[in-house]
């Protein structure tokens, strides 16, 4: 007599797993970021235009003797296009509950912030050009300005979410809150794509 | 060895149960609560209060244009004094008031609407309601400090766009807090597609006001870093932010009409809305249509580089297309079902008929040949009054849509009915107010009275200073009827009748609730199939 073996899948009876959270977090804070790069998008479209006219006139975009170095700005989107590369490890990480590497990412992202940081003001002593003066250079200021806050803004979101995760409340079944921090950190780091274009570039 | 196999009992530490702490009542539960009840509530109080304030500067500018001809002696400081009211006028109205109106009607109706039983972000839309308290406070600081727009206090003008910028931040985040309930917090069954119409356009007007604020607020802070360090005596300010009050920002202020009328339609008609699905189209088309970053002033040369453009008359005219498209469907809901001409019915159809002539007007202003009627050659429409005139239509169809929306849910904001006679003779004087504070100014702006800031008229002077009269007359009405809402609103909080849970026959979830709700809002929700869960409810009992 032949025995017949039927295969089970032990899953078939598991509990349905728990419902999805919504993802609030992840859309507000796409939502404030979206916010804050349209601030510095409309500060740019105004240097733009200032600088354009200035052109137009024949007129030089700063005062005389004022060169706008394009090394610190390159310098600055190297920095913050590898923060894209540790900021996404993070949330890998955390993802697969590998703590020391999310730490060690959260780590790395914030010391590129710093690093970024610390090229434009580089760059601000190297122009060495007063806020006032011309209109373009104040604009310059401005724009560049807003854009650090930003880049401030989301080294805080990302300690943040470190300190979350150094606290055990980001788990790899829950990491909304680092996946937030760094949609916000990838929106900060498209809007220096477009001020590095926009300035450094075609200046 | 022994096993232990029960926990030893353990002594309590404290033999008597504790109480629950008392809930805070009074002043303290304002303070600190996050409930989107209360924040909406403080958002509304506010803006009625800063209402009384924009609604006196609005009467004494129109007193001013009485004797158009007086405009002309005015000293500096008299007419620096003048346009920093006419700004206040326009800036309070659109920022202190309408705005934040809307919000607090929105921060409490939709996560009742959408079976949510918070705002998300609860903390951040309590602190944006205190930032805009506190920076609203700061912006008639600095008027009374000779601050503001064409103020010549410099102080005072630095605070001015500080607090404005306060303000900015304040609604942006109160924005994001809504649509983020609408987007994330939807309850079991509740589609996209079966988001109820009020909180659909919340989610598009806050989606437009995400786009168009921090431009605004990118405007201020270059401003401020101009005024503050490189010498701009701050004259223009106004310049610099009166896009927002123009065509097509403007625009963006009649989102809430269109889903206020939506709502009530069908519940006062007793059916379903007609064609739900392309009610919610039109009012996405209208949102998108409304978007005005694009139309930022020129910070050197032309001060409106976009007049009389393709994209911006093509806006002007298309603009009108969605609206016609829901008055065809609310037509349509109106004659397959039952009219009760209640007071929120008829807040909706005047909000509906004074926001289609402003965009009529706003349509006719974008021809360029349309030009004003004074001897010696005419000039473009666009800048005289009758370009404050279209803004006034718009400001005063959502003003009313607002006041239609606090009688509508007033069960849900204080657990109160307003009086319903009182409440439908506040709707006839808020239209008839608009119509007679508003047509006069189309009329002088076709015979060359300047807009923005009122100047002495050379032509048709004793014509203009008539129709002026008239408009100050609508305006004593608008005031009154105000005057008269803020009444009812009191009134209805101290002995107002209490309604059941239902009193309008509602179709969407906020009226599953108590009057007024529960911490919490819901004990149970109903399965929620379409657009008007209570509706199928109701009729599938009738049925059975």
């Amino acid at each position: 007599m032949s025995t017949v073996t039927v295969a089970t899948n032990p899953l078939i009876d598991a509990p349905a797993p728990p419902a999805r959270r919504p993802r609030v977090l992840l859309l507000g804070a796409a939502f404030g970021a979206v916010a804050a790069a349209l601030v510095v998008a409309a500060e740019l479209a105004v240097y733009l235009q200032v600088r354009g006219q200035l052109a137009a006139a024949g007129d030089a975009t700063f005062p005389e003797g004022v060169v706008l170095p394009l090394t610190p700005g390159s310098m600055g989107m190297l920095t913050l296009a590898m923060s894209l590369v540790t900021v996404s490890w993070a949330v890998y990480a955390l993802q697969n509950d590998d703590r020391p590497h999310a730490y060690l990412a959260i780590g790395l992202t914030l010391l590129f912030g710093a690093a970024f940081i610390n090229s434009t003001v580089y760059l601000y002593q190297q122009l060495a050009m007063g806020l006032t003066a011309s209109a373009a250079g104040t604009l310059l200021y401005i724009v560049t300005g807003t854009h650090l806050v930003m880049v401030v803004v989301g080294m805080v979101f990302v300690s943040v979410m470190g300190f979350h995760a150094l606290g055990g409340q980001l788990t790899g079944r829950d990491a909304e809150g680092m996946s937030a921090a760094a949609l916000y950190w990838y929106i900060t780091v498209a809007v220096y794509v477009v001020i590095w274009y926009g300035i450094y570039i075609t200046k | 060895m022994t096993v232990t196999e029960d926990a030893p009992p353990v002594a309590l530490a404290s033999p008597e149960p504790t109480a629950p702490a008392p809930a805070p009542t009074g002043l303290a539960a304002v303070l600190g609560s996050g409930d989107h009840k209360v924040v909406g509530r403080l958002w509304i109080v506010a803006a009625l209060a800063h209402l009384v304030l924009v609604a006196g500067a609005s009467l004494y500018v129109s007193a001013m244009r009485l004797d158009t001809a007086g405009l002309a002696d005015l000293t500096d400081s008299q007419s620096d004094w003048f346009s920093q009211i006419v700004t206040y006028r326009a800036i309070g109205g659109a920022f202190l008031v309408l705005l934040p109106l809307t919000i607090g009607l929105a921060t409490v109706i939709v996560p009742l609407q959408v079976g949510a039983s918070t705002v998300a972000f609860p903390r951040a839309a309590a602190a944006a309601a205190w930032a805009y308290l506190i920076g609203g406070g700061l912006v008639i600081g600095a008027y009374s400090i000779d601050g503001g727009p064409f103020g010549s206090g410099q102080d005072g003008v630095r605070l001015f766009v500080v607090a404005f910028i306060l303000v900015l931040v304040a609604e942006v985040v109160a924005w994001i807090c809504i649509m983020t309930t609408v987007i994330t917090l939807r309850a079991p069954g509740m589609t996209l597609a079966r988001t109820p119409l009020f909180s659909w356009s919340a989610l598009v007007a806050g989606a437009v006001w995400l786009l168009t604020l921090p431009v605004l607020a990118a405007m201020l802070v270059i401003t401020y870093v101009f005024v503050r360090y490189g010498g701009d005596d701050g004259t223009g300010i106004y310049s610099r932010i009166s896009w927002a009050f123009g065509q097509p920002t403007v625009f963006a202020f009649g989102i809430p009409v269109l889903g206020f009328v939506a709502t009530v339609v069908p519940v006062f008609s007793a059916t379903r809305h007609h064609l739900n699905r392309y009610a919610r189209t039109a009012i996405t088309a209208f949102g998108a249509l409304a978007i005005g970053g694009w139309a930022l002033p020129g910070f050197v040369g032309a001060s409106t580089p976009w007049l009389y453009e393709l994209p911006w008359v093509a806006v002007s005219f298309l603009i009108l297309l969605p609206v016609f498209a829901l008055l065809g469907l609310w037509a349509t809901t109106i004659r397959k079902g039952q009219v009760t001409l209640a007071s929120p019915l008829l807040f909706g159809v005047a909000s509906i008929v004074m926001l289609l002539v402003g965009l009529l007007a706003g349509a006719v202003q974008a021809i360029k040949p349309v030009e004003t009627l004074v001897d010696g050659g005419g000039t473009p429409l666009y800048g005289t009054s009758w370009t404050t005139s279209v803004a006034s239509y718009v400001f005063l169809s959502l003003a009313i849509a607002l006041f239609g929306g606090i009688t509508f849910w007033a069960p849900k904001l204080i657990g109160r009915r307003f009086q319903e006679g009182a409440a439908r003779g506040v709707a006839v004087l808020l239209l008839l107010g608009t119509v007679l504070w508003s047509f006069p100014d189309l009329v002088s702006g076709l015979l060359g009275q300047g807009g923005d800031i009122p100047s002495p008229v050379a032509d048709n002077r004793s014509t203009i200073e008539a129709l002026n009269t008239a408009s100050l007359a609508g305006g004593v009405l608008l005031a009154l009827a105000a005057l008269v809402f803020i009444g009812l609103v009191i009134r209805a909080t101290r002995d107002g009748e209490r309604p059941g849970d239902d009193p309008w026959q509602g179709h969407t979830l906020e009226w599953t609730t108590s009057s007024p709700p529960p911490a919490g809002n819901f004990a149970s929700l109903p399965e929620v199939t379409s657009e008007a869960p209570l509706y199928d409810a109701r009729h599938q009992e009738t049925s059975a």
